[in-house]
């Protein structure tokens, strides 16, 4: 058995961002893949121990730059926990709303990369591009930003939501399921699809809770784990949310959970808008933070679009003594090389697509 | 949870037992005059977290793998290792997970000492 080693990247038009790869094959098929990261590596955890609690939200939002709210929502979540501070009823809406926007967003763009990767779906990229534009100018009119909001402040939002935004958004929605219906017929009945995705770079569900992957790729191989169902925040207990997932754990399983969970986030966003309490939504002003934490260490945990982030702060009087960022797609690439091996070289690219990679977030 | 580092394997492999089979993460905070490593394990289908932790004294920084145990740990350990110079034992793989660094220290110990600032412009 001869071994022949090939490099991919770290500049490569389907790893999305700088990964490289080496790669161990035997003829065609696939022996050994070893991910080369850090081309990115930023620091971010030991940035923001230099600077004040609210400097760093516009930071933080660069670790996701495809869903840059999460992650801003996510710090500021942890610094409330860990000041003491609550979120007002109606902050918690606005939240969840955009949020999911954000999430139909995200998973919207993956899906155009995807078919894109796949070498043949040119059109659902440009499909799924007018539609992403959407929600970015719905993002756009309730923020005042197209892509890094800064949206957050303690307690609450930094604005509240325009006038219109409800009857724009919803309109938005119908026309969305609609859509949703659209992408579905055109690329579940295409067989090039279907055959680079079925049976493909499968997880069962044994490995995927040994290798400690996340999100859709752990709901995809059989397990409901969702933060939003199981370790509920804000108003989603009330909102009714339940998690999707499929059992085979290849690519087609991560690629239906994904297309499940944009229908959810529809019905989330619709839901959410329509129980909207009234009053303020408005979080604290920068300079009314109380300079004592309350507690020492916080850990928090969200749902984000790739998979459950997590942030583990130790916090001081004015700023993080350490925070330590667990990024879903860090530990979803660390099983590539489990899922890929005994795959033919070609399918790598759907297998690492499906995986949904985000290098700012891998390398931080 | 407060452990010994001791007692880090045979409470790993007993936890598993008892259903907290999915590591979350594994990371470490530095306090200056110890360190502290914190192991985030969950059990999936009660939808419980635990931490384990256990401090170390900066001249014996030295952790025990469990890879054994939970394959995910791979990452995070070497990620520790890179970032604060925690020697990881019983691993054969030695390569820097991000090898992109080439100067001195472990970037996220508070002794670190940051470039100093270009000023010629």
């Amino acid at each position: 058995m001869a071994i022949t080693r090939i490099n991919v990247g770290p500049i490569h038009p389907s790893t999305h961002g700088v990964l490289r790869l080496v790669v161990d094959l035997d003829g065609d098929t696939i022996v050994k893949v070893e991910p080369h990261i850090g081309f990115l590596h930023r620091g971010v955890e030991k940035l923001v121990e230099t600077r004040m609690y609210m400097q760093s939200p516009p930071y933080m939002e660069k670790i996701d730059y495809i869903a840059p709210m999460s992650v801003d929502e996510l710090y500021v979540s942890a610094v409330e926990k860990a000041l003491g501070i609550d979120v007002k009823e109606r902050a918690q809406y606005v939240r969840v709303a955009l949020l999911e926007l954000q999430r139909i967003a995200s998973h919207l763009l993956w899906l155009g990369g995807i078919c894109n990767d796949l070498g043949q779906l040119f059109t659902a990229f440009m499909w799924v591009f007018r539609d992403r534009d959407m929600v970015l100018k719905l993002l756009e009119t309730a923020t005042g930003q197209r892509m890094f909001y800064v949206n957050m402040r303690l307690g609450g939002m930094v604005r509240e939501l325009p006038e219109g935004f409800d009857e724009k958004t919803l309109e938005f929605l119908d026309y969305m399921e609609d859509r949703m219906k659209e992408y579905e017929s055109f690329i579940e009945k295409n067989p090039i699809f279907i055959q680079r995705m079925k049976g493909i770079g499968v997880l069962s569900r044994k490995d995927a809770k040994e290798y400690g992957v996340t999100g859709h790729v752990l709901r995809g191989s059989g397990i409901t784990y969702d933060v939003r169902k199981d370790n509920p925040y804000y108003v989603y207990k009330d909102l009714g949310f339940s998690p999707k997932h499929q059992t085979q754990g290849d690519n087609l399983a991560r690629y239906r959970v994904r297309m499940m969970e944009i229908r959810e986030s529809i019905r989330l966003v619709r839901e959410a808008l329509t129980r909207m309490p009234g009053g303020s939504a408005l979080g604290m002003p920068i300079k009314l933070i109380s300079p004592n934490a309350k507690n020492r260490t916080v850990a928090v945990s969200r749902e984000n679009p790739r998979g459950e982030e997590m942030m583990y702060m130790v916090a001081d009087p004015q700023r993080p003594y350490r925070l330590s960022i667990r990024a879903p797609t860090f530990i979803n690439l660390a099983a590539l090389n489990h899922m890929a091996q005994g795959s033919k070289f070609a399918d790598l690219f759907s297998i690492l697509g499906t995986l949904d990679l985000m290098m700012a977030d891998v390398d931080r | 949870m407060k452990i010994e580092r001791s007692n880090l394997i045979e409470s790993v492999r007993s936890l598993k037992k008892e259903g907290f089979d999915y590591l979350l993460k594994v990371t470490a905070v530095d306090y200056v005059d110890h360190l502290t490593a914190i192991y985030f394990l969950r059990n999936l289908s009660k939808s419980v977290d635990l931490e384990l932790e256990f401090d170390m004294d900066p001249a014996d920084l030295w952790v025990p793998t469990i890879m054994e145990h939970h394959p995910s740990a791979d990452w995070y350990e070497r990620e520790m290792y890179e970032m604060f110079g925690i020697e990881i034992r019983g691993r054969k793989a030695k390569r820097l997970l991000l090898e992109k660094w080439d100067g001195k220290g472990s970037p996220l110990r508070k002794n670190f000492k940051w470039a100093e600032p270009y000023e010629s412009m």
